[in-house]
């Protein structure tokens, strides 16, 4: 398995990357900036989105008992689920009772950190992605590189190629439209015929038992209303009180992801079809998936369970906005993606994502339910330590440095000499390499040192 | 021990108070709307790009077929209809019009009846039932929806139905759109690429 710093340096190494990483999130930045300044008071929007999500997270159980009392009132099944794996038994049995040969899939993050597509896959259901990006990823046999724009990463060259390739009646004209075009050719009939529709949830409604899904695209609703049956997999974290409770936060996603007042369609499903209803499913199932998550809010990341997964992080995120989400090498990239992944994968295979962070708060600013992300990665770090998970030439190195700074004399006779060595390697104000800093050398210079220390100015100013 | 009962043992705590969930949502914090001019905010909202819908306005419910013949014929559409059953539709002269109860899966035209128009967003509302399927408004390339004008409320919150919910309730503000190619925006990615309000004052 490639490290997270190889992947790094591909990425970095990769000219249309950047291209096509800042076009979205740059826009998604401009967009978002507006709808704030448009909007009254978000950061009073911003406590009161905070204080939902913390109040749900503090009555989680009765919350979902409640959920799941009004959801089988409305004649849905409510499936339990502790791990990725159980969630997708449940789904593939599911699919497998109803004979199921296709299944309609309308994007959910929660459906690809629990490995959803690869279990369909190896219980043979052939799996029809919806959202427009899902399916250029799919048919580039990709990861999602961002949770709102999984195919970021593509150039519009790359897709043209991808659907001229793959679709039976591709664009003809080299726009974008003809491409959307060509999709929705391709994909409206598989829609129609799916078996089964697979979506996540924005939220889960506690006193009415609905289901919320929000998109632009309107491909939920096309993928869930026509087949038999619907399946919905959701973290238990997504449950809201009420309605009202649900707008709030309906107001606050849609602004912090795309800069809208409101998703273009907007839906909450309560079970299956009624009697004399024309359309909809005759079965309505509602996974609640753990996976993780009350072990977070029993170790001390509860404030990541506020996340309502809109991005803006992300697309304000320094580092993000370098190597794009690939990089990261887990479902979720960006800051919220460094906090979640070494919960959900283990802190050993990605403590390098805690550490890819310059700890600017830009994230917890964006945030709209105020998660302290840099706190929470700072938490990572620190645990990664007390664990010995960081390399012996760090911890040494580390070591070594807390030794000599204990010992102010010998700080400054080292501080000294390295300054002086550092002045003989520069040239012209930069130093290009630098003796055991090549990791930062490698790419960027570095500034040449002032003449005097800071300590030895001070003690120069207070004589003086 | 069961999934449910091994996530509930690690969730249980003090069940929660009603009282501190209705605190939350005391005096919300949503865009400003005149509320004596609705009309007037709600067309407004509707013809911005972000919502690109086009409008117009009949005084009596028996000009809607005229309402609809008109801009299909401005968008050189034929006269094809997919119409609900719903009575008060189907009240109408709906001569020299195709029409269709279910919608094809490349359906020209779907109207609908919206229950509420939402000022704050220029939003339209609907809910499933017997007379109001859901698809043929997400598979039509027109969506035509009639609008009572005294049905435009100011807020979102005014869209939400008491006690037991509909099987599915649904908010649209827009064209099916996407961003997914380069950030460029399309209209008419999977569902309607035009979106028509017919007020009825």
């Amino acid at each position: 398995m490639s490290t997270f710093t190889d992947r790094a340096d591909a990425a970095l190494a990769d000219p249309l990357l950047k291209i096509a990483v800042e076009r979205t999130a740059g826009t998604a930045e401009a967009k978002r900036a507006a709808a704030i300044a448009a909007f009254p008071d978000f950061e009073a929007a911003r406590a009161r989105a905070a204080a939902i999500k913390d109040h749900v997270i503090a009555h989680l159980g009765a919350y979902l008992e409640e959920f799941e009392a009004n959801a089988v009132a409305a004649g849905a099944c409510v499936h339990w689920a502790s791990t990725a794996d159980e969630a997708c038994r449940i789904v593939v049995e599911i699919c497998k009772t109803a004979g199921a040969r296709t299944v309609a899939r309308s994007k959910s993050m929660l459906g690809e950190e629990i490995g959803l597509p690869h279990a369909l896959a190896e219980a043979g259901i052939r799996r029809i992605e919806t959202d427009l990006a899902e399916h250029i990823i799919q048919l580039a046999d990709e990861r999602p590189s961002h949770i709102i724009w999984p195919a970021m990463h593509k150039t519009r060259e790359e897709v043209s190629a991808l659907f001229k390739a793959r679709h039976r009646s591709p664009h003809e004209e080299e726009t974008i439209a003809a491409m959307a075009e060509s999709a929705r050719r391709e994909l409206r009939m598989q829609m129609l015929g799916a078996d089964v529709g697979i979506s996540g949830a924005n939220f889960l409604v506690a006193d009415t038992g609905a289901v919320c899904t929000v998109t632009n695209e309107g491909n939920a609703e096309l993928s869930l209303v026509p087949p038999r049956v619907h399946i919905v997999t959701a973290g238990i974290e997504k449950i809201v009180p009420s309605m009202e409770h649900a707008v709030h936060m309906l107001r606050m996603l849609a602004r912090s992801a795309t800069g809208a007042a409101l998703t273009q369609y907007t839906t909450f499903y309560a079970g299956p079809k009624r009697p004399g209803d024309r359309d909809g499913p005759e079965e309505m199932h509602i996974v609640l998936v753990d996976n993780g998550r009350t072990k977070m809010r029993e170790e001390g990341l509860a404030d990541m369970l506020r996340c309502i997964r809109c991005g803006a992080c992300m697309n304000h995120c320094v580092v993000f906005r370098q190597i794009g989400g690939h990089a990261y090498g887990g479902t979720y990239p960006g800051p919220m993606g460094s906090v979640l992944t070494p919960a959900l994968d283990g802190l050993k295979q990605s403590r390098d994502l805690p550490n890819a962070c310059t700890l600017n708060g830009k994230c917890q600013e964006v945030c709209p339910v105020r998660i302290p992300l840099p706190t929470l990665l700072r938490g990572w770090r620190e645990r990664s330590w007390r664990e010995g998970l960081e390399p012996a030439s760090t911890r040494a190195g580390l070591g070594l440095w807390a030794w000599v700074a204990c010992r102010p004399a010998l700080y400054r006779v080292a501080t000294g000499v390295a300054m002086r060595a550092m002045r003989l390697l520069s040239r012209g104000g930069w130093i290009a390499r630098l003796p055991l800093a090549g990791g930062w050398t490698r790419y960027r210079d570095m500034p040449k040192p002032a003449p005097r220390s800071f300590m030895a100015q001070y003690r120069k100013e207070r004589r003086g | 021990m069961s999934a449910r009962e091994a996530m509930l043992a690690r969730l249980r705590g003090a069940h929660p108070d009603k009282a501190e969930a209705d605190a939350l949502l005391v005096a919300p914090d949503r865009r400003a709307v005149d509320e004596g001019a609705l009309e007037t905010e709600f067309l407004a909202r509707i013809a911005l790009p972000s919502v690109s819908a086009t409008h117009d306005i009949i005084e009596r419910l028996d000009e809607l077929p005229v309402a609809v013949g008109r801009y299909l014929e401005q968008q050189g559409e034929p006269l094809t209809l997919c119409l609900p059953p719903d009575p008060r539709l189907s009240a109408c002269d709906w001569s020299g019009f195709t029409l269709r109860e279910s919608a094809a899966p490349e359906e020209t035209a779907a109207l609908a009846i919206a229950r509420k128009g939402i000022a704050e967003t220029g939003s339209l509302i609907f809910e499933t039932s017997p007379h109001a399927p859901m698809l043929p408004n997400f598979l039509a390339l027109h969506h035509i929806v009639l609008l009572a004008a005294g049905d435009i409320a100011p807020w979102l919150e005014d869209a939400l139905l008491p006690g037991p919910q509909p099987r599915a309730h649904y908010w649209v503000t827009g064209v099916s759109g996407t961003t997914d190619i380069e950030g460029t925006y399309v209209r008419g990615a999977h569902g309607p690429r035009f979106l028509h309000v017919i007020l009825l004052r």
